[in-house]
């Protein structure tokens, strides 16, 4: 007991020279930082200045707009005979949906592949796995053929059903990496205590998982947001149009575009996503205090 | 305790239980539990998944032009692949040097700049959001012309240079550079594989770190014996997926080279061709079995991974 | 037991007011039709096809039309795919490059069967042939338009030369650029961009020899010689500055704003009579148009009034006739006219050209000239493109900056180029 407490004190006490070290080792690790984050975002720097300004202007000037202007931005919200409010709704209820049934169901089928013993097991894994790696180009006009004839076509069906059915490999795969860093002894602990599967799901595994269970939402969330391809086959009427799918009928390479209203929709369209990141971002924070906790 | 799982058949059942349990019983308290988590996704899997999947199959050994139904050709489609295709070649060498080049470099950033956020400084959530803003932009039209206004020859990197005295070439144009501008364009959206790292980071307990501490560990050795060993699950994670993604990568090559593969095709990744020719030529059963085969690659390269991942990766289970 | 006798009456009363309904409500729904029509463009266009889809459901009750529209690069993969799935919209917009695709594989159906919906009078016959395909009609020209240089006209006023003219053949562009290099107009501004990979400048220097792109029978219409000569041509103009580098004309990929004129790296570029309006709208200076330059003074009829687009009707639609009779609306009626204007080209109907020429404005104006004007700068119409043209000149683009970027010698492209363009025309089946 003793010695744990001369220990500690020997730990704690600095010298003059490792606090300078501490804090010259910090502040080069901000001024790192400073300087990355400058270049991380100097494009996005420029497209905010772009969405200022006047549409003949922006190609061929420099960064500082000569004259501030809000035109593009009124511009693109009205731009199309649908109003944009409208696109991010669609955005928006696509992508909570999405969340949820990613989430849940993907949880489900990681916590089955990594904590379950089945037959079969690492062969539904590999399956699993394999569909990560199709570029989807190709299951394309296949799938359109089967929503057809489920009649889901011009709809948010295909775009989020599947989510609830667990399509996204990636999150499966990465909820079981996570997963089995989790220490079993905590299963074991619930299972002497007589809890079953869903039990262990539900009161142990899920929260320990937020990181993951964060990640995998934020992922989601901005992932869906930005999709075009699956928005572009299955949504013929304009008023179901997702804000990604807005933004690229602004630009038509044989007709004239707006890249004005595009710019200033691109930024606007920034807003949600980073807003959502911001907000879960603290979940991913707030992680394993508290693992091991229970030995 | 010997570590168990749910699954295993209990042959250890107190003696007063009810008499010998039939097959499926067995069967069931041994697989049920595994098959019921798995439901939805054996739903989503057979019902649209699998469909889908064997019909692309299918689609390459046919010549299948989308306006009509597909015509059986057997191995024509590959074969051509395979002897005559001067573009398959060449979206090979594309896509490979990409796939080589990007992600250590995209997992080297990820995971310095997650250790560096991981100290938990001040301004940390505005730092790691700073980072992942660039991640949001996705399949934004607007990249395209933001890394035109960047890497032209008349562009910011280039005025840059300047002021060192370099005159440089106009990266995005020229054949020899434009697949860097391409590679920096995935570098710099290393946000995603970040915040797994970072989530991987915080996962670890933090009272590992003390008691290591105690025991007079060096920052440096902590990193070495905890931190690096208990994020290889993450890092083989990050590792498998962010390739797999730069195989299929797509949507930056299509938008920033307009779909063309130009100049000279030295941007023409494995999927803008597959993409070109299934929608540019109308030739879908070619671009099937161009799928199938970048299928088949990235398949070896991850049962590789797999394989090989017994002698680095360390599970807690 | 009273449960199940109302449960009968119930369900025979039911079905007996559903058959009532359907008998009564029937005439009234064989009037109400619902159409789908899908085209490429911009909002612009966009704003302007809806004031035409208003005009026609206030003439025709009963009927909706639902309109939907992509950018270029989005809209074929969706028609394909919709298309490939059954799902096609009834009118859909077409183009020259992929109308012969979409015709030969009954995708869209032929139209002369519905001549009298359509009810064209007085349409430009060269114009009705523009959307035949093996002889039969399958799609209805939206407008004609030609190819045209956009010219930067404050550029050449600052060079202290005369805009291309009529007259102005490919050996006078060494005289405008010198002007240009010796004024070093705007900093090194190049007076023309690289032509050598657009497919349309080359046809158009191929008709002026009396050759073609293509036969009639889908092969290449010219040589080997003729492909050298041509990037040897482009390879002078470039080594004596007056033309863009290779890497400056790479920057175009496509899209109007990274054309060389709206980049500022050139006075003029290749494009389309109907785009001058759109390239206006992004270009500070003053923008006019231009004829593709001479071979020699006396060489003529390269240039050709080609549909710039189309509205086909689909092979899978239930309502061809219905379809029908919006297309001819479209085409044919003045107040339609008037609100589409020469944004997809000049009117073909001759009607329709009397009445919007006092309503078009300065820029519409001088397209609407300019193609009237070519004189014997005109030739006739080619036959139609075979089936693989698109990969052509696709293939035309990508040999092009080999030769630009120094790659291949132009002796050896042009021999190259022949070789690829044989092989991918005769892969077409």
């Amino acid at each position: 007991m003793t010695t744990d407490v001369h220990r500690l004190t020997v730990v704690t006490e600095e010298t003059g020279f490792t606090r300078f070290r501490r804090r010259f080792g910090s502040v080069i690790a901000h001024a790192l930082l400073v300087i990355a984050s400058i270049i991380m975002l100097y494009p996005l720097l420029w497209m905010l200045s772009a969405s200022f300004r006047p549409t003949d202007e922006i190609f061929n000037s420099g960064l500082w707009p000569s004259e501030f202007s809000l035109d593009a931005y009124f511009r693109g919200w009205k731009g199309l005979k649908v109003s944009f409010g409208t696109f991010f709704l669609n955005s928006f209820i696509i992508s909570i949906l999405s969340i949820a049934g990613n989430v849940f169901a993907c949880s489900l089928a990681a916590f089955a592949f990594a904590r379950l013993e089945f037959k079969g097991r690492k062969f539904w894994f590999a399956m699993m796995l394999g569909t990560l790696m199709l570029p989807y180009q190709v299951t394309l006009i296949p799938q359109y053929v089967l929503f057809l004839n489920l009649g889901w076509v011009n709809s948010f069906l295909p775009l989020v059903v599947p989510k609830f059915l667990a399509s996204d490999a990636f999150f499966i795969f990465l909820m079981v990496q996570f997963f089995r860093g989790i220490p079993k002894e905590l299963d074991e602990a619930a299972m002497m205590d007589g809890c079953s599967p869903w039990r262990i799901y539900w009161k142990v595994m899920l929260p320990l998982s937020q990181p993951v269970l964060a990640t995998a939402a934020i992922f989601t969330f901005i992932w869906t947001w930005d999709d075009f391809f699956g928005p572009l086959i299955y949504l013929n009427d304009m008023r179901q149009y997702t804000v990604t799918l807005g933004l690229r009928t602004f630009v038509d390479s044989t007709a004239e575009s707006d890249w004005g209203g595009l710019f200033a929709m691109s930024v606007l369209s920034l807003v949600p996503v980073f807003l959502f990141f911001l907000f879960f971002q603290r979940l991913l924070i707030e992680g394993i205090a508290t693992t091991g906790m229970k030995r | 305790m010997t570590t168990r799982s749910f699954g295993e058949t209990i042959t250890t059942a107190p003696k007063e239980r009810s008499p010998a349990r039939s097959t499926w019983q067995r069967l069931w308290s041994a697989n049920g539990p595994g098959y019921l988590f798995l439901l939805p996704w054996f739903i989503g899997f057979f019902g649209l998944t699998v469909g889908p999947i064997l019909s692309s199959f299918y689609l390459s050994f046919t010549d299948f032009n989308l306006l009509n139904p597909p015509k059986w050709v057997g191995l024509a489609n590959y074969t051509r692949i395979f002897t005559a295709d001067p573009k398959f070649v060449q979206s090979m060498r594309v896509t490979f040097f990409f796939v080589v080049f990007s992600v250590p470099l995209k997992l080297a950033f990820a995971l310095g700049v997650a250790l560096l956020l991981n100290r938990g400084m001040k301004g940390l959530p505005l730092y790691r959001a700073v980072f992942y803003l660039p991640s949001l932009l996705g399949a934004s039209v607007a990249i395209a012309v933001l890394w035109r206004q960047l890497f032209a020859g008349d562009g910011v990197v280039n005025d840059f240079l300047a002021l060192f005295g370099i005159q440089g070439p106009s990266w995005i144009s020229n054949p020899r550079f434009s697949l860097w501008t391409l590679i920096i364009l995935s570098i710099w959206q290393f946000g995603s594989p970040m915040i797994i790292f970072l989530a991987g980071l915080r996962q670890i307990p933090q009272d590992m770190y003390e008691a290591a501490s105690l025991d007079g560990a060096s920052k440096w050795r902590q990193f070495w014996k905890i931190t690096l060993p208990l994020l290889t699950p993450v890092v083989f994670f990050n590792a498998v997926i962010q390739t797999i993604e730069a195989f299929k990568s797509f949507t930056p090559a299509f938008i920033i080279s307009g779909g063309t593969g130009n100049p000279i095709n030295s941007t023409l990744f494995y999927t803008l061709y597959l993409y070109q020719e299934a929608f540019g030529f109308f030739r879908m059963g070619y671009a099937s079995a161009l799928a199938w085969i970048l299928l088949a690659i990235v398949a070896l390269f991850t049962a590789f991974s797999f394989l090989t991942s017994k002698y680095w990766v360390h599970y807690d289970d | 037991m009273t449960i199940r006798i109302d449960r009968r009456q119930f369900l025979m009363g039911s079905t007996a007011l559903l058959a009532a309904g359907a008998v009564g409500v029937g005439p009234a729904l064989a009037q109400d039709t619902r159409m789908r029509l899908i085209f490429w463009g911009s909002q612009a266009r966009a704003d302007r096809t809806n004031g035409v889809t208003d005009l026609f459901e206030k003439a025709n009750a009963g009927t909706t039309i639902d309109t939907e529209f992509l950018a270029w690069n989005d809209y074929w993969p969706k028609l394909a795919t919709q298309t490939a799935g059954g799902n096609a919209p009834d009118v859909i917009q077409m183009d020259y490059r992929y109308i012969v695709e979409y015709a030969k594989r009954g995708a869209i159906a032929p139209l002369d069967d519905l001549s009298t919906q359509l009810a064209l009078k007085d349409f430009d016959q060269d114009q009705i042939d523009g959307g035949k395909v093996d002889g039969k009609l399958y799609g209805i020209s939206l407008g004609a338009n030609s190819v045209a240089l956009i010219v930067n006209t404050a550029a050449f006023q600052e060079a202290g030369v005369d805009v291309p003219g009529p007259a102005t053949t490919y050996e006078d562009l060494k005289t405008i650029g010198e002007a240009f290099k010796s004024k070093n107009v705007r900093g090194g501004m190049k007076a023309f961009q690289d032509g050598s990979g657009v497919e349309p400048a080359l046809e158009n220097w191929l008709r002026q020899q009396g050759k073609a792109l293509y036969t009639a029978d889908g092969k290449p219409g010219f040589t080997a010689e003729d492909l050298t000569a041509w990037f040897q041509l482009w390879a002078d103009l470039r080594d004596a500055g007056v033309i863009v580098s290779a890497d400056e004309q790479a920057l175009d990929t496509g899209p109007l704003e990274q054309t060389m004129v709206s980049l500022g790296k050139a006075a003029v570029t290749f494009a389309n009579s109907n785009q001058l309006v759109a390239f206006q709208a992004i270009n500070k200076d003053k923008l006019t148009l231009a004829n593709f330059p001479r071979l020699t003074a006396d060489s003529k009829g390269g240039h050709y009034r080609k549909p710039s687009m189309f509205w086909s009707i689909s092979g899978s639609s239930a309502i061809k006739d219905r379809a029908a009779e919006f297309v001819g609306f479209f085409v044919n009626d003045p107040e339609a006219g008037k609100v589409l204007g020469v944004e997809r080209g000049i009117p073909c109907s001759a009607a329709v050209r009397e009445a919007i020429t006092p309503t078009l404005d300065e820029g519409s104006q001088i397209a609407l000239k300019f193609v009237s004007g070519l004189g014997d700068l005109l030739g006739p119409l080619p036959p139609s493109p075979p089936a693989n043209a698109g990969e052509v000149a696709t293939a035309l683009l990508t040999k092009s900056q080999e030769v630009a970027f120094g790659q291949q010698s132009p002796t050896d492209a042009g021999p190259a180029f022949f070789q690829e363009a044989s092989e991918i025309l005769s892969r077409a089946g």
